[in-house]
C-alpha cells in the first residue's frame, strides 16, 4: 500500500458530506459520480483498503482530476483531494509505471531541454505546414493547434546570459520554464523588459531545464527530482549573485517555491539547500508589485477593457490575485472588467486538454463564455498554459479578445 | 449483474455513457452522505421524462428494482442500493425551463442543483426559500424526496410548502401530472404533498413547479453568544413567546463553534459555549424595531450581542453555519446525524436531553440546531472502525429519538426516514399508522420496485 498509507488518515476524514461537488468542474459538467472529487477519494480508499484493484476506469478517474485545487478550498474537513490524487497518481506509477506511452513520451520530452527544443522546432516547421494541408484539422481535442504559436528560436538562444541596466537596484534571475521558452517567446521578452524598466539587472542561465512539474503530476517524483535538483544548483551554485529566482508562470513558481520541498522531504542532507532556494522563488507579478513599479513611466493612448483569469496555481497555491490586477491597472486607459468565477480552471490542466478533451473543452467554454459577458478587449493572465488555452478556445467561439500575459501588457505601455 | 440484453437495451435509451456497469463506477453510486454503502447493479442516467418512461418500463419486463438518486447527499441512507436495483440518477436532467416572475413560478428539472437554481433567480431578483446546508450540491429532486428544510424554515416552511406542481412516473410506467402553477387550488387529493417527502418510493419525479419569492428588500444577521448552550436555548423559547418570527434561529455549540473555526475563520468566539445566528428580513424600515426587540430579549441571558456589519461577515457566519455538518471529521472520522424535531416550547428541555444522552452514554455530541423550528442535529462523534464504540453509538441515538418522542416531538424533521431511521419509525406511529402507509406504497407500487425497503418494509 505505501504511498497510500501515508495518506489513510486524510482518506478516512472524508465523511463524504458531498460539499466538494460544487467545486469540482469535472463533476459538475458530467454530473458523474466518479468524475467528481468525493468519488475519486473513496476510489482510492478502495484501492488502499484492498477493495479494488486498479484497473482502467480507476486510471481514467484519476488522471481526469485537473489538480484545480478547488475541493481543498471548499472542503470544511481540511481534506485535499488534490493531493489524495497526487498520491494515488504515485501509488500507480509505482505499481506499472505512466500510461499510455504517448503520454510517459511526452513527459520524457518535456523533461530533456534537447529533445523538447527538437520537438517544438519539428512542429513549428514541418508539423505545421503539413497541419495547413489537412482540412478541418484546426482543432485537436479542442486544441487550436493550427495558431499553436512557436518560437522561431529558443528564447534562450536569443538573449545574452546577463542583461545589465544602467543604475541596477536589484539582481533578478530568470527561470523562463518550458513555455516562454519555445512556444510564447514575445512574453519572456515582455518580462525582462519590465525588469529592465524598473531598474532590475537580469540573469539568465542558459542551462536551465523544465520545472519537473508536469512529471511530478503524473507521478514520476525521479525523473522530477533530477530536474528539480538541476534548477536548484543552477540558481544557487552557479549564479548566486541572483537575489530571487523570478518566474512569469504561476505554475512553475509554485512547483520551485512548494512542491520541491516536498519532493525532497526525504533528503534531509540535501532539505536546507532546497529551502534556501524556494525562499529566493518569486512570482512575476508579485515581484514587481513587491518592489514597486514606477507608473508614471506608463503610457498607453487607446482605452482598453481588460479582464483578468486566475490560474489555478497563482490563486491556491500561491494566493497571488491582488498584484496582477493592480499591475494591470496602473497601465494609463485600462478600465478593468472582473469576470464571473475568475479563479476556476480554465480546461488546460496540463496534459489534461489533450488526454480528457471532452470534459476539458467543456470547462473551456464556460470560461471563454464568461470572458464574452465581460465585454473585455483583452484578458490577462499569469501562466502560459492558460494563455494558449484561452485564446485557442476565444478563436473557437468566434470572439476576438486577444490573451496576453500581464507582463505583456505592461510591456506594450513603455515607449522603447 | 445486468443481463447483456438489459444493459444493451438501457444504452439504446438513453445512450452509451449514460450507462454505467463497471466496478469503478457502481462504487461511486454506491455511498451517500451516511455512513451505509451498497452495490447497484448498474446505473443509468436518463435525460428526459420519455427515457424515465422507457427505464421503468424496461426494469417492470425484467423484475428490476430502481433506486432514484440526486447528488447522494443526504442524511438517511435513501439512495443506498440495498437491495438489488438499478440506481437511477438525475444529474443530467439539469434544466431550467422557465422562471415566471408573474406568477412566482420557475419550473425545473429534479437535477437541478439548488444553488444554480438560487444563481439564475437572483437574476431575476428572486429566490426559492428552501436552503439545506447542502444546498450547493443538492439536487431539487433530492430536497423535494427529502423534504428538505434549512435555515429559513423557521418563517417560510420547508420544501413541501414550495412545491406547487410535479411530473411523475408512476411504477407502472405512466405519466401523470399533479397541480401545477396555480397557487393554493388542488382538486381531488393533495398527491404533490404525498409525493414530496415520499423519498422516491411512490413515483420518480421528471418536472418540478416550484414556487419563487422576490428577495427580501433587507436584512439584518444577529449573533447572540452564552456560556452554555442551555442558555441559548432559552433565548429562543423566549423569543417564540415574544411571538416575533425571524427568517432564522440558529444554534451551534462550542464543539461546532470550534470546527467551522478551524474552517472559516469567520471570528466566532471559540471559548463561547454557543452561539445563536438570528436573521430578520423584510422592509428596511422594520429592521430596526426588530433588533432591538431581539437584541433586549438576548442580552438578558447572553453573554455578548451583536449585529453583523458588512457582507462579508454575513457571509462567513453563513459559510461556518452551513459547514457544520462537513467540519466535524476534523474532531472524528465518522458522525451519525440526527434529525430530532420537538414542539418550539420544549427546546430547552431536548437541549438538555442531548446533553444527557452525552453523559450517560459517554459520546461526544455536537449541537447545531434549525432552533425555531425546535429541530436539532446532535451530532455523535466517533470511529466507524472501532466496533464497540460504533455500537455506542447506535445506542445513543435510539436514546435521543426516544427522548424527542416524549417530549411529543418526531424522530425526523428534514432529512428523512430511508434506511437510517427505518427502524424507529413504528416507535413513532400506532400499528395502524404504519399500516395506512403501507397502503399507500402497495397502491403506487404494489410490486415495490421504486426504492425499496426504504421508509417501511413491506
Amino acid at each position: 500500500m505505501g504511498v497510500l498509507a501515508d495518506v489513510y488518515e486524510m482518506l478516512n476524514t472524508c465523511n463524504k458530506c458531498g460539499g466538494c461537488h460544487t467545486a469540482c468542474k469535472t463533476y459538475k459538467l458530467t454530473g458523474s459520480e466518479e468524475m467528481s472529487t468525493r468519488g475519486r477519494i473513496q476510489l482510492i480508499k478502495a484501492v488502499a483498503d484492498g477493495k479494488l484493484e486498479p484497473n482502467q476506469e480507476y486510471e481514467d478517474a484519476i488522471m481526469s482530476c485537473l489538480l484545480c485545487g478547488e475541493c481543498a478550498v471548499t472542503c470544511p474537513n481540511g481534506v485535499h483531494g488534490n493531493e489524495l490524487v497526487m498520491a494515488a497518481r504515485r501509488d500507480l506509477k509505482l505499481r506499472k509505471g505512466i500510461k499510455p506511452f504517448v503520454k510517459s513520451f511526452a513527459l520524457n520530452t518535456l523533461a530533456s531541454p534537447k529533445r523538447l527544443g527538437m520537438g517544438f522546432r519539428l512542429f513549428g516547421g514541418m508539423g505545421k505546414s503539413v497541419l495547413n494541408k489537412i482540412d478541418g484539422l484546426d482543432y485537436f481535442r479542442g486544441i487550436d493547434i493550427r495558431n499553436f504559436p512557436t518560437a522561431k528560436k529558443p528564447f534562450l538562444e536569443q538573449v545574452p546570459q546577463k542583461i545589465t541596466v544602467q543604475h541596477p537596484k536589484h539582481k533578478v534571475g530568470f527561470y523562463v520554464g518550458c513555455f516562454l521558452n519555445h512556444s510564447l517567446d514575445q512574453t519572456a521578452h515582455s518580462v525582462v523588459k519590465v525588469l529592465t524598466k524598473n531598474d532590475c539587472e537580469v540573469i539568465i542561465p542558459k542551462d536551465q531545464v523544465c520545472c519537473g512539474l508536469p512529471q511530478y503530476c503524473y507521478g514520476d517524483f525521479e525523473t522530477a527530482k533530477r530536474n528539480a535538483r538541476k534548477t536548484i544548483d543552477t540558481f544557487l551554485d552557479k549564479y548566486s549573485d541572483a537575489e530571487v529566482v523570478l518566474s512569469a508562470c504561476g505554475s512553475c513558481v509554485a512547483m520551485l517555491r512548494h512542491d520541491y520541498l516536498k519532493l525532497f522531504a526525504d533528503e534531509p542532507s540535501y532539505l536546507p539547500k532546497v529551502k534556501s532556494f524556494c525562499e529566493k522563488v518569486v512570482e512575476f507579478s508579485e515581484y514587481m508589485a513587491k518592489i514597486g513599479v514606477d507608473q508614471s513611466k506608463l503610457h498607453n493612448s487607446t482605452p482598453l477593457t481588460v479582464t483578468y483569469h486566475d490560474p489555478c496555481h497563482m490563486v491556491r497555491g500561491l494566493k497571488v490575485t491582488t498584484q496582477p490586477r493592480q499591475l494591470l491597472q496602473m497601465v494609463p486607459r485600462v478600465e478593468y472588467k472582473e469576470m464571473f468565477e475568475a479563479n476556476r480552471c480554465c480546461g488546460a490542466a496540463g496534459l489534461i486538454q489533450a488526454f480528457y478533451h471532452e470534459v476539458s473543452t467543456d470547462i473551456t467554454d464556460q470560461k471563454t463564455q464568461n470572458i464574452k459577458d465581460t465585454n473585455a478587449d483583452l484578458v490577462a493572465t499569469s501562466c502560459p498554459a492558460c494563455m494558449l488555452r484561452l485564446q485557442g478556445g476565444i478563436n473557437k467561439a468566434g470572439q476576438k479578445q486577444k490573451v496576453m500575459h500581464v507582463a505583456d501588457v505592461m510591456a506594450n505601455a513603455y515607449e522603447d | 449483474m445486468l443481463s447483456q440484453a438489459v444493459v444493451k437495451r438501457l444504452k439504446e435509451i438513453v445512450g452509451e455513457r449514460n450507462v454505467v456497469t463497471d466496478k469503478v463506477g457502481l462504487l461511486t453510486y454506491g455511498y451517500d452522505g451516511t455512513l451505509l454503502s451498497g452495490e447497484a447493479l448498474g446505473v443509468v442516467s436518463p435525460q428526459t421524462t420519455e427515457q424515465v418512461v422507457e427505464i421503468v418500463k424496461l426494469m417492470n419486463e425484467h423484475d428490476i428494482k430502481l433506486v432514484p438518486r440526486g447528488a447522494g447527499t443526504n442524511e438517511s441512507g435513501g439512495t443506498i442500493p440495498s437491495e438489488k436495483s438499478v440506481v437511477i440518477s438525475f444529474t443530467k436532467m439539469t434544466k431550467i425551463h422557465e422562471i415566471d416572475t408573474e406568477n412566482f413560478v420557475a419550473v425545473v428539472e429534479p437535477g437541478v442543483i439548488n444553488f444554480d437554481l438560487q444563481v439564475e433567480l437572483a437574476k431575476k431578483n428572486f429566490y426559492f426559500p428552501p436552503d439545506p446546508s447542502s444546498f450547493k450540491a443538492s439536487t431539487i429532486g433530492g430536497n423535494l424526496g427529502e423534504c428538505s428544510g434549512g435555515p429559513k424554515c423557521f418563517k417560510y416552511g420547508v420544501t413541501r410548502d414550495y412545491m406547487l406542481g410535479l411530473e411523475v412516473v408512476l411504477p407502472n410506467g405512466k405519466v401523470i401530472q399533479t397541480g401545477g402553477r396555480n397557487f393554493q387550488s388542488e382538486p381531488g387529493y393533495d398527491l404533490t404533498r404525498i409525493i414530496v417527502g415520499s423519498e422516491g418510493i411512490l413515483g420518480l419525479v421528471t418536472k418540478v413547479f416550484v414556487r419563487i419569492l422576490p428577495i427580501p428588500r433587507a436584512k439584518k444577521t444577529m449573533l447572540a453568544l452564552y456560556d452554555k448552550v442551555e442558555d441559548a436555548s432559552q433565548t429562543v423559547a423566549d423569543i417564540v413567546a415574544a411571538g416575533i418570527i425571524p427568517t432564522t434561529l440558529e444554534l451551534m455549540d462550542n464543539l461546532l463553534i470550534n470546527t467551522t473555526e478551524d474552517f472559516t475563520h469567520a471570528g466566532l468566539p471559540r471559548d463561547a459555549g454557543a452561539v445563536l445566528i438570528i436573521e430578520v428580513d423584510g422592509y428596511p424600515e422594520d429592521m430596526d424595531g426588530q433588533v432591538k426587540t431581539i437584541g433586549e430579549i438576548a442580552s438578558k441571558i447572553a453573554k455578548e450581542f451583536k449585529v453583523a456589519q458588512t457582507a462579508v461577515e454575513v457571509d462567513q457566519i453563513w459559510t461556518s453555519r452551513r459547514s457544520a455538518f462537513g467540519s466535524v471529521a476534523r474532531v472524528r472520522p465518522s458522525y451519525g446525524v440526527n434529525d430530532i424535531t420537538v414542539p418550539r416550547s420544549n427546546f430547552p428541555k431536548a437541549i438538555e436531553g442531548v446533553l444527557k444522552v452525552a453523559k450517560d452514554f459517554g459520546v461526544t455530541i455536537g449541537v447545531v440546531a434549525h432552533a425555531g423550528d425546535g429541530n436539532l442535529h446532535p451530532l455523535i462523534l466517533f470511529d466507524q472502525r472501532n466496533k464497540e464504540e460504533t455500537e455506542t453509538v447506535h445506542a445513543a441515538e435510539q436514546a435521543l429519538c426516544m427522548m424527542a418522542l416524549d417530549l411529543d416531538g418526531t424522530i425526523s424533521g428534514e432529512h428523512g426516514i430511508g434506511l437510517v431511521k427505518k427502524k424507529y419509525l413504528d416507535k413513532e406511529f400506532t400499528p395502524a399508522a404504519m399500516e395506512a402507509f403501507r397502503k399507500i406504497k402497495r397502491s403506487f407500487d404494489p410490486s415495490n420496485r421504486f426504492n425499496p425497503g426504504k421508509i417501511i418494509d413491506l
